[in-house]
């Protein structure tokens, strides 16, 4: 596994598991479709992380319904299907409402895929905050490494959300950016802070 | 035949923990370094049987 930090890259020559090819054949359809970006424990997973997982979680760009509507036409030619409703204006209210949505594949709902729009400027910067996995078969878009640690420590926080962490940050403690983490635990802070404020 | 010596000087041992919660962050370290010292094929096989056991066709 290379890291290249200028590139914004990791050359990673893995043995696909099933979690791997699933979600690849996923996204492999969304990108025709918008920009995505892979976040939390699954990007530990795709890294080495010694578990398995029942969903995968995935930004999407707010896209107007028509195009939501084609991309979901497609998920289902191609055997998967929203566990959550069969109506897609059903599902299309969820996912514009902030709500996540899940993909299975055939007719059982695991794996799957949670999908959701970025619910504040704080989501959306992980589009801009990405870095390409390259794969023997193709790329996959991840969250940043420090991204990634700072969300799984901060934000989320129980045991396997700092145990995803540790994995990442001994992998690549020579490249990370401990400055930018700091950062991110500040704004991830002061969104927690403001979320209490309007309760 | 290589002698029980020659095998574990291959061999990279855990420092286990004292708790439940620090073993498994000593493991977690473990493994990240043998994901640094081997190659993706090697470590990635072991995973894929970990979680394909675990996933449904």
């Amino acid at each position: 596994m290379k890291y290249n930090k200028e590139r914004k890259e990791i050359i990673l020559d893995k043995e696909l598991n099933k979690i791997d090819k699933f979600t690849f054949d996923f996204i492999r359809i969304i990108e025709k479709y918008v920009d995505y970006v892979i976040i939390s424990g699954y990007v530990s997973i795709l890294l080495g992380r010694s578990r398995a997982t029942e969903n995968v979680d995935i930004f999407i760009k707010k896209i107007p319904k028509a195009k939501f509507i084609s991309m979901y036409k497609d998920l289902i030619e191609n055997d998967f299907w929203c566990i959550n409703s069969d109506n897609i204006d059903t599902i299309f209210d969820y996912i514009d409402e902030g709500i996540a949505i899940r993909f299975a594949r055939g007719r059982i709902p695991l794996p799957n895929i949670k999908v959701k729009f970025p619910k504040d400027e704080l989501d959306g910067d992980a589009f801009n905050d990405s870095i390409s996995v390259k794969l023997p078969v193709g790329d996959m878009n991840i969250s940043s490494l420090e991204r990634h640690i700072a969300f799984k420590r901060y934000f989320l926080g129980d045991d396997k959300d700092n145990e995803d962490a540790l994995h990442v940050e001994e992998l690549f403690k020579e490249d990370i950016d401990y400055e930018k983490i700091k950062k991110l635990k500040g704004l991830i802070k002061l969104r927690q802070y403001e979320i209490r404020k309007r309760r | 035949m290589k002698s029980e010596k020659e095998d574990n000087s291959k061999k990279v041992f855990m420092k286990p923990g004292k708790t439940n919660k620090e073993d498994r962050m000593n493991f977690i370290k473990y493994w990240a370094e043998y994901i640094k010292t081997h190659s993706d094929k090697e470590w990635s096989s072991q995973q894929k049987v970990l979680i394909d056991a675990q996933i449904p066709e």
